[in-house]
């Protein structure tokens, strides 16, 4: 696939550029993660893992993943639960305004995530009273709906309906026929959006920065904080162990269903 | 007469303000196989649908075994499809694709492969069984829908053009396929096709539609030879139209229409209708020439007409610009004009085929 696209000089020229822009302020974190000095600073002052120990000891930190993962799984699994619904109702439903349903999901990709936030903080916390995490759950449930509708939607688009008409026909009940033919066919795309949506929760700045407190932080919130603070090596070896954790998701999800599946599902 | 195995009774399907079935009566005959024939877009599809309950009619009733079924759901219908894209479940083994419909049924577990083994055994699959879908070739995909179908022992079996993905050997290799398993099931069924011979060659009934309308069924014997107007009549491959002395419009194919020099004896009947003509054009075909002929029918009016040439014929195939006579015989046309009682072939009695 690739390989085509290169052909082009310009395009191969660019590219390049690209994956340097991507890629070496990377290259440059991780390196400064191995450092036996205790400054974050490039070139790195001898080799050690002492700062990888000290991320992994520090509490806050390791607080903070499990708080980040917490959210991400919950805010994962409710945006597929509500997503899975909408798709089925875009792509099968005989409903009117199909277009306008189907934007109105995918609207959080284009609304800011700090208006986003600012409204939850108004909305929820303020005018509901509902608590800190709650409102950071619905917040990063609003966030990953789009992937989830977007990539299961894609993965639907793939299955023949007839395949749907055929369970009918063979005797199953519409909500039998969901399940053994129509979920089936939404598993890579399931896999997909789970995959992306957990990460882009972990990840997220904005929402958790909007919507914290002193007892739930997320990860990137809590990172941030402490390069506030202190600028020790400590920070770039907790981004080191982040992101050799999400390149291990990556691999698997490589292995499992494919990159071209998963982010086709978002480019169309 | 016992009751039909399906019947739609002014049955009507609009999508907007277009109707794609128009108050169409029809009745399949149990245990045989009824083909709905007709161009692109003539409604066939839609008329399937309906039966198999994937689509309600916005006006008419359906029948199936006499009981009103107009608005059952496909999966109560306890029918058999067979999707022109097969809709095999790719996530399932070819066996597992067989036994789904007796999984819905509660088919209990031994009994639930046996009779899928059997299907795929009625289909020539027996040795398939553990592979998916995706491993198979088409034609052998086209079989395990069929099994699938029919694995349910349906008190209808639906076919939507289920031969037009296979290459054309296969597909006449599975015409008899499918009059085999018909017969050896004693299934009744309804195939949609657009192709005119395999109508001809598969059906006990056959039924012609025309932007939404009946417009011609019966035994492919009774219709064949006497084709109710110019559509059915083109559509079965009679090329040439002609007004007759007495007015009326006439069909006839261009293999039944003689080539002879333009001083040949007559030694047809009578009646044969003899044209002289001009040659203007001759095509090589292999088995015969394709001769196109400039003409003056008995009406007087100019027609341009095509006739088969066989190799084999004594005289040999004219050249552009000759002067021949052509001869059409009385028995051979199909006369399109309804008000002619004495012309009309007897409709033989159903059931003699
Ligand atoms: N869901 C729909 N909405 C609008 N129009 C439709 C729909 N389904 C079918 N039609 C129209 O109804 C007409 C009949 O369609 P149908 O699919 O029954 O034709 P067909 O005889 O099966 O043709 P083909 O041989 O091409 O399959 C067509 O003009 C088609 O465009
Ligand atoms: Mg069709």
């Amino acid at each position: 696939m690739s390989g085509t696209r290169l052909r082009h000089p310009v395009a191969a020229a660019l590219a390049v550029a690209g994956y340097v822009i991507m890629i070496v302020p990377i290259g440059f974190v991780v390196a400064t993660a191995f450092t036996a000095g205790s400054t974050l600073r490039f070139p790195p002052e001898g080799l050690s893992l002492t700062w990888f120990g000290e991320a992994v000891a520090y509490s806050p930190f390791m607080e903070a993943v499990v708080s980040s993962l917490e959210l991400a799984a919950l805010a994962t699994a409710l945006a597929l639960v509500l997503g899975v619904p909408v798709t089925l109702a875009v792509h099968r439903g005989r409903i009117p305004g199909r277009g306008l349903l189907e934007g109105l999901f995918l609207s959080p990709l284009v609304v800011p995530e700090l208006v986003v936030g600012l409204a939850l903080y108004q909305q929820l916390m303020i005018g509901l009273h509902l608590d800190n995490f709650t409102t950071l759950l619905l917040g990063h449930t609003a966030l990953l709906l789009p992937y989830a509708v977007r990539v299961t939607g894609a993965s639907l688009a793939l299955a023949d309906p007839a395949l749907e008409e055929a369970a009918r026909g063979l005797g199953a009940s519409p909500v039998r026929a969901f399940f053994t033919v129509t979920l089936p066919m939404l598993r890579p795309g399931l896999v997909s959006a789970g995959l992306l949506g957990f990460v882009t929760s972990f990840n997220n700045v904005p929402l958790s920065l909007l919507l914290q407190t002193r007892d739930f932080r997320t990860l990137p919130v809590t990172m941030l904080d402490y390069v506030q603070q202190s600028y020790d090596p400590m920070v770039a070896a907790a981004s080191t162990l982040v992101l050799a954790a999400t390149v291990v998701v990556a691999v698997v999800a490589e292995r499992t269903v494919g990159f071209a599946k998963i982010f086709g599902g978002i480019n169309r | 007469m016992t009751t039909p195995a399906a019947e739609l009774v002014g049955v009507t399907q609009r999508f907007g303000s277009f109707t794609a079935v128009d108050a169409v009566d029809l009745r399949i005959p149990r245990g045989r196989l009824t083909t709905l024939l007709g161009p692109s877009g003539c409604g066939k599809t839609t008329t399937l649908r309906m039966l198999a309950g994937y689509a309600t009619p916005t006006s008419g009733r359906i029948l199936i075994d006499g009981q009103d079924a107009t608005r059952t759901p496909p999966e109560k219908r306890d029918l058999g499809m067979v999707f022109q894209s097969y809709a095999l479940f790719p996530h399932l083994t070819v066996a597992d694709n067989v036994a789904y419909g007796l999984t819905m049924r509660k088919v209990p577990a031994p009994e639930r492969r046996r009779r899928a083994a059997e299907a795929l055994e009625l289909v020539g699959l027996g040795h398939l069984g553990d592979r998916r879908p995706k491993q198979l070739s088409g034609g052998q995909q086209q079989r395990v829908a069929l099994a699938r179908a029919v694995a349910v022992r349906p008190r209808l079996l639906l076919l939507d053009e289920p031969l037009s993905n296979l290459d054309a050997r296969l597909r006449v290799q599975m015409r008899a396929e499918i009059r085999r398993i018909q017969s050896e099931t004693g299934l009744t069924v309804v195939l949609v096709t657009h192709d005119q011979d395999e109508a001809l060659e598969m059906s006990d009934e056959m039924v012609l539609m025309r932007a939404g309308k009946v417009v011609q069924s019966g035994a492919p014997r009774d219709v064949f030879p006497a084709p109710a107007d110019r559509f059915v009549a083109e559509f079965l491959g009679y090329e040439n139209f002609l007004t007759l002395a007495d007015g009326r419009e006439a069909a006839v194919r261009p293999e039944h229409l003689r080539v002879v020099t333009a001083d040949a004896p007559l030694d047809g009947r009578v009646d044969d209708v003899v044209l002289d003509a001009v040659v203007r054009d001759v095509a090589y075909r292999g088995v015969d020439v394709l001769v196109t002929l400039d003409a003056t029918d008995p009406a007087g009016t100019a027609v341009r007409l095509v006739a088969d040439h066989r190799a084999e014929d004594e005289t040999p195939a004219p050249s552009p610009g000759a002067r021949v006579r052509l001869v059409a015989p009385r028995a051979r046309l199909a006369l399109l004009t309804p008000a002619a009682p004495a012309a009309a072939p007897a409709t033989a009695p159903e059931g003699n085929r």
